[in-house]
């Protein structure tokens, strides 16, 4: 309608609409091309002239193509409607005030950064009961902490303070941070790492795995860590349920390539963009030095991590069979990091040192201690006994955070006596069940120190620790009591609490327990009781001090010094064997491992099973060495329930079993006994 | 109205500019009547608004403070939109001039023609101004630059009292001489080569003079005239197709903007972005383009205050 008149009542139709759009609208003032300054000269010949290029009038339009000016006003404002996109003064908010526009570098706002279908996945595995939410916020459990907001503060508090120390020497605090935003820079330029994006470290614990680690959170990307052991298949699954955007990996890990592996299996790995490589160059990969070496500087105004972001996406058993990502973010982590800094009493100058792999949520939280209390982080890069003492003695460390096997191993050694321990304060031990016998022979060796014994998962954190105050019978039978912010209680089957004295299953909540394993519904759904409560799955009890002694499990895992696997996956590769019938895996305990696994097998009729060819077929599958079975037991039928599931309680090794028996199954495996540790 | 008394022109032209400055403005001039006819567009002319005008003044108001060029392009499409001030001293004239000389006078309206739609102003205030002599057409889509004042705000007063007209700047300030130098390496002036939407390009002949000068009015508008987005809105907001989707076009924030701007008429909804005028050296630092210096300049110490 225009002046009144609708369309038809102007004469105007569909097809005149059409046929004059185009040529209204260029003759129009809409696109304006002058020759000249001929306003300005009076040129009134030249005006005349390129009267349709200045831009004329609608009467004039109307002249010239011989509608009305009425029918020239409607169809212009018809086409300038049609041509008009909404939402382009956005650019505003990204120009001016020493920003140009400049085509090569403006992003326009519909491709501007939003987290990718991936991230935005990740993202959704948090589930935050919102009442909860309010209250940890509001008790302050949960501030506004990042890993990167850590290193930041302390390179402005402390820029010359050891932040990292091994055997090469020292980084500071100001160093650090600044090698950290050059190879942040690195992983989004050549990597093409998002905020949201997965990185997946598969790296001993050395600088670069520190800073890849710090440099992904400056990003806000995930770290995805994968244990030292995986190969193929474990590799491939968790790679691809993370959908890792990246994988960081050394050259070469023992005879194995991570990056020769992959030539062969990209293809499966859609996800995967790019493949960083420490040590020596392969092609295809981008060397880690290359990272940190004159990629252009992350842009100022972009998106900074917050505290609600994701930033760790740890798997805790099995890959191939039902994995469980457990995606954390940085009030889960980091709130119970800053109450660990005070519990174990890490100062700024402290020296913190990690025995256990970096890949485990434990050694991350010594890292995150660290980091938090302005301490140096001490690199062992591969734990052996003598590697452990060396790196005391030599780094001296104020804090050692190690499993119990890793002590065992010193003293069996012999190692201990010989060690200079009185830098130690607090020697913190985890990752399985700690042999009181243990404590109380590793302790008098602390001449400056005490012993610590923690209980903690990748769903929960530390969720319960010996106080630095307490009597070391405390630390030699019991993992404490619940660290800050964190409840725990001991109930049974229906979820009722328990009293002191009695065992049940301990259960979990607080500030810094999960929500949800990544894209695993059923396994979620069972991890926790309708009232909330984390099920840990591992079976304790409670004293009237508070202090918990874990005395056995619920779930069906194998705990190998501290490395925790599901079996499940092993066992159908094994009864994928011709000459297997049925297997199941169960723990059989050991004294220095605390567990290994044991394999029970029914074969088929006539047929013969030894574990040499059982273990040889696993590896040609490409299965981590750790999951290896190092026990067989031949049976000529597994106990089943009446769904015909296998009750492995009933399962008990037995050296008078009938059955072949390798020749030296053992000692094969022994060799591999400190590795799978490292 | 009292019979009129009978006037001198020129000193009647020169008691207008004197109450025009006095009134803040920086520039004045009157322009050739008989141009702005042949050259405006039927139904633009200032005979179509007033059938017994004798004479046009344009006025022209300072731009932007110094630091306003300084700041991020979101707030500068607020702090932009001076005109008013343009408006206000115009306002004024017209009673001036009816007031002193009994000559019927009207503030012409700077607004947009009701029967033509938002793109087409009812009279050019621009072809006023450059006629006047108070500015010249740039490469930046033709706004009006001084070689002195920089970038200014206009507004023009319709009387029947006859004046002498002035003349057209004798030079265009534009393209300055470092443009011409960017031209001739780059193929682009500042203007062009930072628009956010490109919708400026031209030619600079041997002399260092305008050769052509190519606006892309309707992608202007799309950048900067956000009223043309509150239709469009409306519209994605019915054709959406679900509750969610309507109120999500209707509510989102920047959506609220508009609602908000509308509701309160605040400025930014009609600004241009500037962007051309933030880089442009006669806009922003031509000998009075700058405040202070302007101000030291009327205190005694320095240059002349235009015509
Ligand atoms: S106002 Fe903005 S969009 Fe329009 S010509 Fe200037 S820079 Fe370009
Ligand atoms: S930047 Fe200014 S002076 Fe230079 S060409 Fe553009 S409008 Fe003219």
């Amino acid at each position: 309608m225009t002046q009144r008149l609708t369309r038809a009542q102007l004469g105007v139709t569909d097809a005149m609409i059409a046929a004059f759009g185009e040529t209204v609208f260029a003759l129009s003032n809409n696109h304006q091309i002058r020759r000249g300054d001929p306003v300005r000269a009076k040129d009134f010949a030249a005006i005349e002239a390129h009267r349709h290029e200045l831009g004329m009038g609608d009467a004039e339009i109307a002249d010239r193509i011989g509608l009305t000016p009425a029918q020239v006003t409607l169809i212009r404002n018809l086409e300038e409607r049609r041509r008009f996109r909404t939402g382009h003064y956005h650019m505003l908010n990204a120009l001016g005030g020493g920003k140009r526009y400049r085509a090569e570098r403006f992003v326009p706002f519909q491709d501007q950064f939003r987290f990718g279908e991936e991230a935005l996945r990740l993202r959704a595995a948090f589930s935050f009961d919102p009442e909860r939410v309010r209250s940890h916020v509001e008790q302050g459990w949960w501030r506004s902490d990042t890993l990167s907001g850590w290193l930041r503060r302390n390179a402005r508090e402390r820029p010359d303070g050891t932040a990292l120390v091994d055997k090469r020497g020292t980084v500071s605090f100001s160093g650090l941070a600044a090698r950290v935003a050059a190879i942040a820079a690195g992983l989004h330029h050549h990597g093409a790492v998002r905020p949201g994006d997965v990185v997946a470290v598969q790296l001993p614990n050395g600088r670069e795995h520190v800073e890849i680690l710090l440099a992904a959170s400056a990003l806000g990307a995930v770290t995805t860590t994968l244990y030292m052991t995986y190969r193929g298949a474990e590799l491939e699954a968790q790679l691809h349920h993370s959908k890792a955007r990246m994988l960081v990996a050394p050259d070469r890990i023992g005879d194995f390539s991570p990056a020769r592996w992959l030539s062969t299996h990209r293809s499966e790995l859609p996800s995967l963009a790019a493949v960083v490589i420490v040590g020596a160059e392969v092609p295809g990969t981008i060397p880690f030095e290359r990272l940190a070496a004159g990629a252009p500087a992350l842009p100022r105004d972009r998106r900074e991590p917050t505290a609600a972001d994701p930033f760790l996406l740890l798997y805790t058993s099995g890959t191939t069979s039902s994995p469980k990502g457990v995606p954390l973010n940085y009030h889960q982590m980091l709130t119970n990091a800053r109450v660990g800094i005070e519990e174990h009493d890490i100062r700024a100058g402290d020296v913190v040192l990690s025995a256990a792999p970096f890949g485990h949520l434990y050694a991350l939280y010594s890292v995150e201690m660290a980091l938090g209390g302005g301490a140096a982080i001490a690199l062992l890069p591969a734990f052996s006994p003598p590697a452990l003492a060396e790196a005391v003695e030599r780094l001296r460390p104020t804090h050692l955070f190690a499993g119990p096997a890793h002590l065992a191993a010193c003293l069996g050694a012999g190692l201990v006596e010989r060690m200079d321990l009185a830098s130690l304060r607090l020697v913190v031990l985890s990752g399985a069940a700690v042999p009181p016998d243990l404590v109380h022979a590793f302790a008098p060796h602390l001449p400056n120190g005490r012993i610590c014994q923690l209980w903690g998962m990748t769903e929960l954190q530390a969720g319960l620790y010996t106080r630095t105050g307490d009597d070391v019978d405390v630390a030699a039978r019991s993992a404490g009591r619940p660290s800050p912010g964190t409840q725990v209680r001991i109930a049974d089957e229906s979820g009722r609490a328990l009293p002191p004295g009695e065992e049940g299953e301990l259960q979990a909540r607080g500030p810094s327990v999960f929500t949800g394993y990544f894209e695993n519904p059923e396994a979620t759904a069972g991890a926790f009781t309708p009232d909330g409560w984390f099920r840990s799955g591992d079976v304790a009890r409670m004293d009237t001090g508070g202090n918990v002694t874990l005395t056995g499990r619920l779930k069906d895992v194998v705990n190998r010094g501290g490395v925790k696997y599901n079996p499940q996956e092993v066992e159908l590769l094994i009864e994928s064997l011709p000459a297997v019938h049925q297997c199941a895996i169960a723990p059989v305990p050991d004294e220095s491992l605390g567990e290994r696994a044991c394999c029970y097998v029914v074969p088929r009729p006539g047929a013969v099973v030894t574990l040499d060819e059982i273990c040889a077929f696993l590896l040609a599958r490409g299965l981590a060495k750790f999951k290896l079975p190092e026990r067989l037991e031949v049976l000529n039928e597994l106990p089943l329930t009446a769904t015909r599931k296998v009750i492995k309680a009933r399962l008990r090794p037995s050296p008078t079993r009938l059955g072949p028996q390798p020749a030296t199954p053992r000692q094969g495996r022994e060799q591999t006994r400190d590795r799978s540790i490292q | 109205m009292e019979k009129r008394p009978e006037v001198d022109p020129v000193e009647a032209k020169a008691e207008i500019f004197a109450y025009a400055r006095r009134r803040g403005a920086l520039a004045v001039g009157v322009a050739d009547l008989d141009a702005i006819e042949r050259i405006a567009p039927r139904g633009h002319r200032p005979t179509d608004l007033m059938p017994r005008v004798r004479s046009v003044v344009s006025i022209g108001v300072g731009g932007q403070t110094q630091g306003t060029w300084k700041v991020p392009a979101k707030a500068m499409a607020y702090f932009g939109s001076t005109e008013t001030r343009a408006y206000s001293c115009s306002y004024a004239l017209a009673f001036f001039i009816e007031s002193r000389f009994q000559a019927p006078s009207v503030y012409c309206p700077p607004d947009l023609d009701n029967e033509e739609g938002p793109r087409v102003p009812l009279q050019s205030l621009k072809l006023h101004a450059e006629l006047a002599g108070i500015g010249a057409r740039s490469l930046a889509g033709d706004i009006l630059l001084h070689p002195e004042f920089g970038y200014m705000y206009f507004a023009s007063v319709f009387t029947e009292l006859e004046l002498p007209a002035d003349e057209p700047l004798a030079e265009n300030p534009c393209p300055a001489p470092s443009c011409v130098d960017m031209y001739r390496k780059q193929g682009r002036t500042p203007c062009m080569k930072f628009c956010p939407v490109q919708c400026l390009s031209g030619k600079i002949d041997d002399a260092g003079r305008q050769a052509e000068m190519h606006y892309d009015m309707a992608a202007c508008a799309e950048m900067s005239e956000q009223y043309e987005a509150v239709p469009a809105v409306l519209a994605e907001a019915m054709a959406a197709g679900d509750e969610t989707g309507r109120h999500d076009a209707l509510f989102d924030p920047d959506h609220k903007m508009l609602w908000y701007k509308m509701s309160v008429g605040s400025g930014g909804l009609l600004a241009q972005c500037f962007e051309c005028m933030r880089v442009c050296p006669v806009a922003t630092r031509a000998e009075l383009a700058d405040p202070i210096r302007r101000a030291r300049a009327q205190a005694g110490t320095g240059t002349g205050t235009g015509q």
